[in-house]
């Protein structure tokens, strides 16, 4: 118990003495994330919207396929990710192994379906006047998509908020295809394991601290931009 | 009074069904024709196909003189007929973003552009709600502000899809006016109503669609129906 406080006190330490190892590993985390979600984002939004506008073959098993793959565990993509990007793998001259970029990937291709899932739903919630009405005073397609994107931009930041929030927090990934190396690919969640394993539960502990800030943050953000997307519609 | 549109052979299916079986529909200069017909009969359809929202099956497009492919037509219809919904949509911004919607996707300068935009809320009356939200607008608002919308890019043809739907009297009477307005200002309007006689004193030609068929009738000058006059 005495070892606990210990423990937390001293992860208060670290967190607000601006210790700088533990500050590496929050920002690795920031950045890989948010580059991952400013990729997968665009995409996405443009594959949902036209998922909602288009009416083709394989349409519904599409949406389906994207439903289904939101579940895929991430060691799962890492797996993949690190058997793509290995020595042996077919994109292995590209040496991405161990680095951001591998890591970008992964998390790209873990949010991915859930950030098109979720606009799919804002995009399929959204007053099928507001494109028409673009359309009739003059607006080109692009434009009127930017309407559109606009008028849903609630139920949009609540898909980014969500996919955010899964891959800021994924371990499985991370660890497999960034390696988990210290000042370079060490995130918050894999240094966690790592701290934990280690029995070194203060920067563990304050790691923690940090993920459940975000946590409450990015809920508490959740649900006050899906309200607004309710009151909108 | 010169064609600007001449549909012709137009069909469109829905669900399986035949919704539009038109010989010919001409659409002319500064005319104002009233467009009946039961809930259901296919009148907002065929005025989005009008207005190049919605594809038909077949048709044949004459615009201005000259015949075009759909898709051609279409680009064309979008420049010179705008739609209205019954309930116009308003986007989450201003009153004056609003009307400027259409503005700013044309080559205008910032100026020219507060200029018209300022002409049009003055048009519809509607200069001291130019800041507010237009979603917080009451109906008869939101519909002054729609009519201006439309007005400022100075349409060659104006689609009503019953725009007096759920409306007061004094809404409705609103409305009029501005009906009367762009139709004094040259506009031609196509107004679709399933109440012909609460629009009959402001159009000139009343057409009738009837299980996919539009039957021309012809309007007393009280602003009744008269006759059912056979086609062709």
């Amino acid at each position: 118990m005495d070892s606990l406080s210990a423990s937390t006190a001293e992860s208060f330490r670290l967190l607000f003495s601006g210790d700088a190892a533990l500050w590496v590993i929050i920002f690795t985390s920031f950045s890989v994330s948010v580059r991952a979600i400013l990729i997968a984002a665009p995409l996405a939004f443009v594959v949902a919207f036209l998922m909602a506008h288009l009416r083709y073959r394989g349409r519904r098993t599409m949406i389906a396929g994207f439903s289904a793959l939101q579940s895929i565990p991430a060691v799962v993509v890492g797996l993949t990710v690190y058997l793509v990007f290995s020595r042996s793998g077919p994109l292995g001259d590209l040496q991405l192994l161990f680095t951001h970029s591998s890591m970008i990937i992964g998390q790209i291709l873990l949010s991915f379906p859930l950030l098109v899932a979720l606009s799919h739903a804002a995009f399929q919630a959204a007053d099928r006047r507001v494109w028409e009405t673009s359309v009739t005073l003059g607006a080109k397609p692009y434009h009127a998509f930017m309407t559109l994107l606009h008028e849903i931009r609630f139920g949009l930041i609540a898909a980014l908020l969500a996919g955010f929030g899964r891959i800021i927090a994924e371990v499985g990934c991370s660890m497999m295809v960034g390696g988990n190396i210290l000042g370079y690919t060490r995130n918050i969640p894999t240094a966690i394991a790592l701290e934990t394993t280690k029995g070194e539960f203060a920067q563990a502990i304050a790691l923690g601290m940090v993920l459940l800030a975000l946590a409450l943050l990015l809920n508490g953000l959740l649900a006050f931009f899906q309200g607004r997307g309710e009151m909108s519609s | 009074m010169s064609k600007i549109i001449h549909y012709s052979a137009l069909c469109k299916t829905v669900h399986g069904q035949l919704l539009l079986d038109i010989d010919s529909l001409e659409i002319h200069e500064q005319a104002c024709v009233a467009l009946s017909g039961r809930n259901g009969a296919g009148k907002s359809t065929l005025m989005r196909i009008i207005a190049g929202l919605e594809v038909p099956d077949s048709v044949t497009v004459i615009f201005d003189g000259q015949a075009m492919p759909w898709r051609r037509a279409c680009q064309r219809m979008r420049t010179h007929v705008i739609y209205l919904h019954q309930n116009p949509y308003l986007f989450d911004r201003s009153v004056t973003d609003n009307i400027a919607y259409g503005l700013r996707h044309q080559k205008l300068s910032i100026k020219d552009i507060s200029r018209k935009v300022a002409e049009a809320l003055d048009w519809a009356g509607i200069s001291h709600l130019q800041m507010r939200n237009a979603r917080e607008l009451s109906g008869g608002e939101r519909q002054r502000v729609a009519f201006a919308r439309a007005r400022i890019l100075s349409p060659r043809v104006l689609l009503l899809d019953e725009p007096m739907t759920n409306m007061d009297s004094e809404a409705r009477e609103q409305t009029y006016r501005m009906i009367k307005r762009l139709k004094d200002d040259g506009v031609s309007i196509l107004l679709a109503t399933h109440e012909f006689h609460t629009v009959a004193h402001l159009c000139d030609t009343h057409l009738s669609l009837e299980s996919g068929s539009l039957r021309p009738r012809s309007i007393d000058s009280a602003g009744g129906e008269r006759k059912i006059i056979p086609c062709g």
